[in-house]
């Protein structure tokens, strides 16, 4: 009983792995958005990425 | 086993006796084969194969007594043969002072013969005399036995006495006789030996689950709940465990040839490659466009690398995948940032001049990236390269179903292990680091539970 759900588990885990792989997904998050104007290809300065100007960590110890 | 008619082939007919102490009626329902009957009201002992009913024993039962769980006289079957319950006895053993007690049932068929089912906190055992010895070696510890190619461990020893008898029983059954008795297990098997003087006694009892007894012998109400784990208990799970081993290699396989397949058909193509610089000395708008390119093929990932001179510093680059012709954007921001030193501890790093990310579910199509590059003002020129490759394999993935499918292996596993641990506890070969402190609770699963007094077989 236990051995047979394993091996559906099984099954799920690996069609999923099949399915992730095949379509690329990735552990990154990236933010989606839709509708950007075609000026932004001669005017990149016209766009704001939602990642920009944060504070940024200076490093070292 | 299931509940027997009313009138079953081969039922035993009753034979009417009376007590020659007290006068009071006797039942006698396994004819010559009782050796021993017991009267319930004077609680004599009696010599059955005597026709006189000679008093072999008197003994004095203590008021709270309370009754067997299936009174005698009861009827069932048990594997496929009708059997009634004729006898009923309570042992006791005794561990650091503490009485321990289980019950032993003497089921009695005219074909078949004797079989006995035993009863502690819940915990049955379907028992019967062997008919030949089982092979005993003592050259290893625990000691083992042989019988018909099964491996028995030896699991604890003890000497037990009777402490209250009521019915017929095929041997001379006698209160406060005394027998030295071990049991070896293989769940969900016993094999138990009884001494008593120069005899020895071989039985095997097989674990039985309370609410089939209850069914087969059509009683009312539940059986007891077993308590604690028993010396012959087959664990729910330890059956399964190598099955799912067995399934878990399987799977390994698979993912091995999924990984080979994966790396090996991915398009892996690169769809960019640039090498920029960024002035951090000059203010002003930084961003630029990268020329178009073609992603390729179905929806999939497309791999970002920035790599980057950075030294004792960082570049954070805004990142924009868009889609020329849909207007969809990917957002996302990246930090290459490299530090290094050296200190009382010696010499150190922290991060690396290289970053990679997947960015998931891409469908094909044209698509440029805007770049946007920050970092401290007044460092000089950073100097960075941004490549991209379509379609290439997450690693972290295998990975990540490599942990799935080894987590619940490894939790049955261990609960398996555990059942096996919590049964081998209460033995007197408990593994060095089993923690048997619950010596004093009168409750706690002792062994022992498939003994009984001498059989007429034997």
């Amino acid at each position: 009983m236990i051995r047979n759900l394993y091996v559906l588990y099984g099954i799920i885990v690996l069609g999923t792995l099949a399915m992730a792989e095949y379509r690329g997904w990735s552990l990154s998050s990236v933010d989606e958005v839709k509708n950007v104007p075609r000026s932004v290809r001669d005017n990149p300065g016209s766009y704001r990425s939602v990642y920009g100007y944060y504070h940024h960590y200076t490093g070292g110890k | 086993m299931s509940a027997s008619g009313p009138n079953p082939p081969g039922t035993p007919q009753v034979k009417a006796l009376n007590c020659p102490g007290c006068g009071a009626a006797l039942t006698l329902r396994s004819f010559s084969q009782a050796v021993t009957v017991v009267c319930d009201h004077c609680h004599s002992i009696l010599d059955a194969q005597d026709p006189r009913l000679t008093i072999l024993q008197k003994f004095k039962a203590d008021v709270d007594e309370y009754p067997p769980l299936i009174p005698l006289g009861t009827r069932g079957t048990i594997r496929g043969a009708a059997y009634e319950v004729v006898g009923f006895q309570r042992r006791t053993i005794h561990v650091d002072g503490i009485p321990y007690s289980w019950h032993e049932y003497v089921l009695f068929n005219p074909y078949k013969g004797f079989r006995y089912l035993t009863e502690y906190n819940g915990h049955w055992n379907d028992t019967s005399i062997l008919r030949s010895l089982p092979t005993v070696n003592n050259d290893v510890s625990p000691a083992t036995v042989t019988y018909l190619g099964g491996n028995y461990k030896l699991f604890q020893t003890a000497k037990a006495g009777t402490s209250f008898v009521l019915g017929e029983f095929p041997w001379q059954v006698r209160v406060g006789e005394d027998s030295d008795v071990s049991d070896y297990v293989s769940p969900p098997r016993v094999i138990s030996s009884e001494r008593t003087g120069k005899e020895i006694t071989w039985s095997m009892g097989e674990y039985i689950a309370g609410r089939d007894i209850w069914k087969a012998f059509s009683l009312q109400g539940n059986p007891p709940e077993p308590v604690g784990v028993y010396e012959n208990q087959p664990s729910p799970l330890s059956a399964d465990t190598t099955a799912l081993w067995l399934a878990f290699v399987g799977f390994l396989v698979a993912l091995v040839v999924m990984f080979i397949a994966f790396e090996s058909s991915a398009r892996k193509e690169q769809v960019i490659q640039g090498f920029y610089s960024f002035n951090t000395n000059v203010r002003g708008e930084a961003s630029f466009v990268t020329d178009v390119f073609q992603l390729k093929g179905h929806t999939s990932d497309l791999e970002l690398t920035t790599t980057s001179d950075v030294s004792n510093n960082w570049i954070y680059l805004n990142y924009a995948l868009i889609n020329q012709d849909t207007g969809q954007a990917y957002d996302f921001g990246r930090e290459v940032s490299y530090y290094y030193g050296y200190d009382s501890d010696g010499s150190w790093t922290e991060g690396g001049p290289t970053d990679s990310v997947a960015i998931p579910s891409v469908p094909p199509g044209s698509y440029y990236l805007r770049v946007e590059p920050e970092s401290n003002f007044g460092h000089g020129t950073i100097s960075y390269s941004i490549s991209a490759k379509r379609d290439v394999p997450q690693a972290s993935f295998f990975g990540l179903a490599l942990l799935a499918l080894l987590v619940p292996a490894g939790l049955i596993t261990w609960r398996s292990m555990n059942f096996e641990h919590l049964r081998w506890a209460e033995s007197d070969y408990a593994p060095a680091d089993s923690n048997d402190d619950d010596t004093d609770n009168p409750d706690k699963p002792i062994s022992l539970g498939n003994i009984f007094g001498k059989g007429s077989d034997s």
